[in-house]
């Protein structure tokens, strides 16, 4: 059953259309949209927080309509948000910051509180930090205090963009790890540009690009589209859409092969690539 | 190690806290050291008690700690959640209110020299608290705006909190550069009525426009109309007693606009944010 379902919703600012026409379904685990930046992923997700209303389209979440004030109420006391800029009161220390969201999401029972505020802490591994000032914080802890506040409450839906932007590799294989744990037994729709979050992480995604979900699938299909136009080579290939040199000192080359290409298996990049570059490409709808 | 042990009448009382004093004393300095009276112990611990306990320390030890004007609203019978959203109110930061305090203490001082300031003193008064309650719900002043409203938290309670702590802190501002005018007259309280009409204007608004944009436009419509009228001298059209009922009006208006909409209204989301 999805949790998630967008369909044909349509979002402008001005003149500028950030979604045209999107539908998206998500349900238990981790589903990821995959794009560049201003492709419209965070309009998406942040339609998907209730946090704005599509122009056009229907959206379901949980099962309501956020579109009603009653509804939308009861979806968010079932929400987890991690905007992509999440902001903190720099003042306060961890703990207080995560207690006053928690105030946010009408957790007023002090004692009951607190003590979510510690599960939480305890969750995301911050008890070492929880006395600290935030402004002291380096941004991988900062980017774990904002995870901490989305997972108040145990939400049934929990939407991340970009959570692990800016983090370095070690910090990038916690976050992994956390979001995976917290897909299991409900629905995480995070945002990256980062295909190795994806790969390592969604069973679904979603390709957004200039406002339109280019695809839907899973990542193993997404990557078979990509089969049979990789190839190495001993140069950069004119006909490669995009190339790159190995480590290995062979160049990768992604697009049309030539006769006798030596073709090797394609990765989720490769085929994100061919996608972005290809505008006119078709591609599948599962 | 020691040889010494507590015999089980002493490890009961203890346990019950019912031991004297001195045993009391005795009991916890040994048991600190000897591994089997604390094993001999545990059976008679009531571990509801322990966990209870040990919950008070831990809320005690890493809770957070409420800043003055917190402890202030607690005492006044604000609930301790709703003192905490009150204190996280950008608008209540010291630069601000210093800077709030700053345009009026120079409006009132060039009034003591210049009729024509004494007016425009009138102009600028309401747009102190205007001004608050835009920066209360500002995106680039609020980190935490899109969580807020993300949060199942009513949007509208949170800013109908917030524009209430910031008229409690910019009035009696604005009145006391409103008693530093020259002369004593009507014109140091006229500016009330006007920043209540246009406050609850723009709070309506919020149910169309974003917070700022409302204040923003509320704010330039006050200026466009009153500004001209104060150089002309005749501002007793903003603010005069006619006007002082107008602005009564728009107050109890917007208000009942408010409570009418209060279930339905969306607090919106600028794309800035």
């Amino acid at each position: 059953m999805s949790t998630v379902r967008v369909h044909g919703a349509s979002k402008s600012f001005g003149r500028t259309k950030a979604l045209d026409n999107v539908d998206l379904e998500a349900g238990p685990g981790v589903t990821g949209l995959l794009g560049p930046n201003g492709a419209g992923k965070t309009t998406l997700l942040r339609i998907i927080a209730t946090v704005l209303a599509p122009d056009r389209g229907q959206v379901t979440l949980l099962g309501r309509d956020p579109s009603r004030p009653d509804e939308r109420t009861a979806i968010r006391e079932r929400l987890g948000y991690l905007p992509q800029d999440a902001g903190f009161h720099r003042g306060f220390t961890v703990f207080e910051f995560i207690d006053y969201v928690a105030i946010l999401k009408q957790m007023t029972e002090r004692r009951a509180r607190h003590d979510e505020v510690r599960r939480v802490v305890a969750l995301t591994g911050l008890e070492s930090v929880s006395a600290k000032r935030i402004r002291a914080l380096s941004g991988g802890m900062r980017r774990r205090v904002g995870l901490a506040q989305a997972m108040l409450g145990d939400p049934a839906l929990l939407v991340l963009d970009e959570p692990t932007v800016g983090l370095d590799p070690e910090q990038r294989l916690r976050f992994r790890e956390m979001i995976s744990h917290a897909g299991e037994g409900r629905t995480v729709v995070m945002s990256s540009h980062q295909t190795e979050d994806i790969t390592a992480l969604c069973s679904r995604i979603a390709v957004i690009h200039q406002g339109q979900a280019r695809f839907t699938g899973t990542p193993a299909e997404l990557t078979a589209q990509a089969a049979g136009r990789v190839w190495t080579d001993t140069q950069r290939s004119p006909a490669a859409l995009a190339a790159w040199r190995t480590g290995e000192g062979a160049y990768r080359n992604v697009g049309d092969p030539p006769a006798g290409a030596e073709l090797i298996p394609p990765t989720l990049e490769d085929a994100y690539l061919l996608l972005m570059g290809e505008p006119e490409l078709e591609v599948s709808h599962s | 190690m020691t040889a010494w042990h507590l015999d089980p009448e002493a490890i009961r009382l203890y346990a019950q806290g019912a031991a004297p004093p001195q045993l009391a004393a005795s009991a916890e300095a040994h048991l600190m050291k000897c591994a089997a009276c604390r094993d001999g112990i545990s059976a008679h611990v009531d571990t509801r008690r322990v966990e209870a306990i040990w919950q008070e320390v831990a809320d005690r030890v890493d809770a957070p700690r409420r800043s003055w004007p917190e402890r202030m609203l607690v005492r006044l019978g604000v609930g301790e959640a709703t003192a905490r959203l009150v204190a996280a109110t950008p608008t209540l930061r010291g630069p601000w209110l210093l800077a709030v305090a700053g345009v009026l203490a120079l409006a009132a001082w060039a009034a003591q020299f210049d009729e024509r300031f004494l007016q425009m003193f009138l102009v600028v008064a309401p747009l102190g608290p205007l001004a608050g309650v835009a920066v209360a719900f500002a995106g680039g002043l609020d980190p935490t705006r899109e969580i807020g409203l993300a949060a199942p938290y009513s949007g509208l309670r949170l800013l109908l909190i917030r524009t209430a702590a910031v008229l409690a802190v910019t009035v009696p501002i604005v009145a006391v550069a409103g008693l530093a005018l020259p002369g004593s007259n009507w014109l140091a309280a006229a500016w009330l009525l006007p920043t209540a009409g246009l406050t609850c204007a723009a709070l309506a608004l919020t149910a169309r426009v974003t917070p700022v944009v409302a204040v923003g436009v509320v704010a330039m419509s006050w200026v466009l109309v009153t500004a001209p009228t104060a150089l002309a001298g005749h501002l007793h059209l903003a603010v005069g007693i006619g006007a002082q009922l107008f602005w009564l009006a728009v107050a109890i208006g917007g208000s009942l606009w408010l409570a009418i909409t209060r279930h339905t209204v969306t607090i919106k989301l600028g794309r800035s944010a």
